[in-house]
C-alpha cells in the first residue's frame, strides 16, 4: 500500500520565498490498484511520484510505501525501497551506449544479480513488452514506442510490486501511446500496482480507472468519464 | 559479483567515455610531471644546500708545535666527535704550499721560514653544521691540550643558514601551491568526466543501486587513470633527469636509486590522486543528482 498522510512540500523560489506544491495531502493507494494522476503541467504530479521513490522527502507529514516510511527511512535504505518499485519516464532515460539487453540487464547487475538468472529474467521482461527480437539493438535504432517498451522492461525486470509511470505517453503519437497504455494495463492486470501521471485525458476516458486530479492545488478524486 | 561488475564497468568507462578519460588522464599526467619536477628540483636544491652548509661549516683546529703522531692522535680524537664525518691533517709544509698557491706572486717573501701552524680541518655532517652545535664543538676542542685555537666562519654560516631557511620556506610554499593546483586540476577534470556520465549514475540510483556500488566503478577507473598517469609521468621525469645528468654529471645521485624512487613515488601519488579525485567528485555528484 502507498499512503500519504498530511503531506506538505514546497520548492524554493528566488529570494527566500517558497512555492507550495502539495499542502496537507492525504491519499491511499492499495496494492494491485491502478490510478491515473492528472492535472496541468507543474501541478505536482511528478512531485508526488518523486516522493514515492523518495527522491524528495516531505517537509511535513509522512509518505509510506510498503514497509518504508519517509520519516524513519535511512538514506542507505532508499536503494532497497527503489528495488521494490519500477519507474518509467516520458524521455525513456535509456543508456545510449548499451544495447536493449544491456539496458534491461543493468537493473539486475546493479542490484547484485548475475549469470543465468539475469539472462532468463531479461529475456522474460523483453518478451512481456514484445521486444525479444530487438535485444541486440541500440536505443537510437528504435522508435519512440520501442524505446518506451525497453524502459518498461527495465522497470519490471526486478519484479516490483509498484510501477510508477510519469507521462509515459507524452513523447509518443496517439496510436503508439495507446499501445503503451495497453501494455501498462496488461501489467496491472497481472497484479502490479500502477500509478500513472498523465495529462492525456483522451486515454484516461478510453481506459477509465481510478483517477486523481490536481485542481487548484488540491488532489481530488474525479470520474474519468467527465474529463 | 559486485567487484567483477565494478572492474568490468571501470574498464568499460575507458571505451565508453574515451575523450573524457583521455582528458583526465592527461591532466593527471601533467599535474604529476609538475609535482615530480618540483620534487626533483627540491631534492637537488637540498643536496646543494647540504654541500654549501658543509663547506661553510668547516672547523679548523690550529695546533701548537706538535710532532706528527700527536697531530694524528688529535685528528683521530676530532674524527670521533659526534657529527664529524671527515678530518684532514694539514702539516706546516702543506699549509705553506696552500698559502703559496692561493697567494700567488709575491708569496716568496714569506718563504724563509715555516710561519703557518699545522692544523686539522674538520668536516661535519650537514645536519650538524649549525652555528650552535659548531660553537659547542669549538668550545670543547679549544680545551684540548696542544690545540692553539679553534675557529669556524660563524658569521657566514649564520648568513647561509638564514638564507637557506628562507629558501626552504619559499620552496615549501611553492610546493604546496603546486600540489594544490594539481589536486584542483585533477578533481575538476574528474568531476567533468563524471558529469558526462550523469545519466548512468541517475539510472543506477533509480533502479536501486547503493551509493558504494555506484562509486566502485568510478573509483576503479580513477585508480586506473592514476596508474597510467603515474607511470607515464614517472618515466618522463626520470628521462628528463637522465638527460640532465648527461650534461651536468654532478647532479647524479650515487647508487642510482633516484629514478626508481621517482617512478614508484609518482605511481603512488597517481593512484592516490585518481582515487581521491574520483571519490570526492562521485560522492558529491551522487548526493546532489536528482532522479527526475
Amino acid at each position: 500500500m502507498i499512503e500519504f498522510r498530511n503531506v506538505s512540500v514546497s520548492y524554493p523560489l528566488p529570494g527566500r520565498a517558497r512555492r507550495a506544491v502539495l499542502e496537507n495531502l492525504s491519499l491511499r493507494i492499495d496494492r494491485g490498484e491502478m490510478v491515473y494522476l492528472t492535472g496541468p503541467t507543474g501541478s505536482g504530479k511528478s512531485t508526488l511520484l518523486r516522493m514515492i521513490y523518495m527522491d524528495l522527502l516531505p517537509e511535513e507529514g509522512v509518505v509510506q510505501v510498503g514497509d518504508y516510511r519517509s520519516d524513519m527511512i535511512k538514506s542507505s535504505d532508499i536503494p532497497y525501497l527503489r528495488r521494490s518499485l519500477g519507474v518509467v519516464f516520458q524521455d525513456f532515460q535509456l543508456l545510449p551506449d548499451r544495447s536493449v539487453y544491456e539496458n534491461v540487464a543493468f537493473t539486475l547487475y546493479v542490484t547484485g544479480k548475475s549469470g543465468a538468472e539475469v539472462k532468463s529474467r531479461v529475456l522474460g521482461a523483453l518478451a512481456r513488452v514484445g521486444l525479444s527480437h530487438k535485444q541486440k539493438r541500440y536505443p537510437h535504432e528504435l522508435s519512440g514506442g520501442e524505446q518506451q517498451r525497453v524502459a518498461i522492461a527495465r522497470a519490471i525486470v526486478n519484479e516490483p510490486w509498484i510501477l510508477l509511470a510519469d507521462e509515459p505517453t507524452g513523447n509518443l503519437d496517439p496510436a503508439v501511446a495507446e499501445e503503451i497504455l495497453k501494455l501498462l494495463i496488461g501489467l496491472h492486470r497481472q497484479g502490479m500496482t500502477l500509478l500513472m501521471a498523465t495529462h492525456d485525458y483522451r486515454l484516461v476516458r478510453t481506459y477509465p480507472m481510478r483517477t486523481l486530479a490536481f485542481m487548484s492545488g488540491q488532489l481530488v478524486e474525479v470520474d474519468p468519464r467527465t474529463l | 559479483m559486485a567487484l567483477s561488475y565494478s572492474l568490468r564497468e571501470g574498464l568499460a568507462g575507458f571505451r565508453r567515455a574515451k575523450f573524457a578519460v583521455i582528458a583526465s588522464t592527461m591532466t593527471m599526467t601533467v599535474a604529476l610531471v609538475l609535482i615530480g619536477l618540483f620534487g626533483l628540483l627540491n631534492f637537488e636544491a637540498q643536496r646543494v644546500a647540504d654541500l654549501l652548509r658543509q663547506r661553510v661549516g668547516e672547523v679548523e683546529l690550529f695546533l701548537q708545535d706538535v710532532e706528527d703522531p700527536v697531530a694524528e692522535a688529535l685528528s683521530q680524537r676530532a674524527a670521533a666527535m659526534p657529527g664529524v664525518i671527515e678530518t684532514e691533517y694539514i702539516s706546516r709544509e702543506e699549509a705553506q704550499r696552500i698559502f703559496r698557491e692561493e697567494f700567488g706572486e709575491g708569496a716568496e717573501v714569506f718563504f724563509d721560514e715555516l710561519f703557518l701552524p699545522a692544523s686539522i680541518r674538520v668536516r661535519v655532517d650537514p645536519d650538524y653544521a649549525t652555528p650552535d652545535s659548531l660553537a659547542r664543538m669549538v668550545e670543547q676542542m679549544s680545551r684540548w691540550n696542544r690545540v692553539d685555537e679553534v675557529v669556524f666562519n660563524q658569521p657566514l654560516l649564520v648568513k647561509v643558514q638564514e638564507n637557506l631557511r628562507l629558501l626552504t620556506l619559499a620552496g615549501l610554499a611553492l610546493g604546496v601551491v603546486v600540489l594544490l593546483a594539481a589536486i584542483f586540476l585533477v578533481a575538476n577534470t574528474i568531476r567533468l568526466t563524471i558529469y558526462a556520465r550523469r545519466l548512468l549514475i541517475r539510472t543506477m540510483k533509480l533502479v536501486g543501486a547503493t551509493d558504494p556500488f555506484i562509486r566502485q566503478p568510478f573509483l576503479f577507473e580513477g585508480i586506473l587513470q592514476g596508474v597510467i598517469a603515474g607511470l607515464t609521468s614517472g618515466l618522463a621525469v626520470w628521462g628528463l633527469y637522465r638527460l640532465l645528468v648527461r650534461y651536468y654529471p654532478e647532479l647524479a645521485v650515487p647508487g642510482g636509486w633516484l629514478g626508481p624512487v621517482l617512478v614508484v613515488g609518482l605511481l603512488g601519488m597517481g593512484v592516490l590522486l585518481g582515487w581521491l579525485g574520483s571519490y570526492a567528485a562521485v560522492r558529491r555528484f551522487i548526493k546532489s543528482i536528482s532522479l527526475h
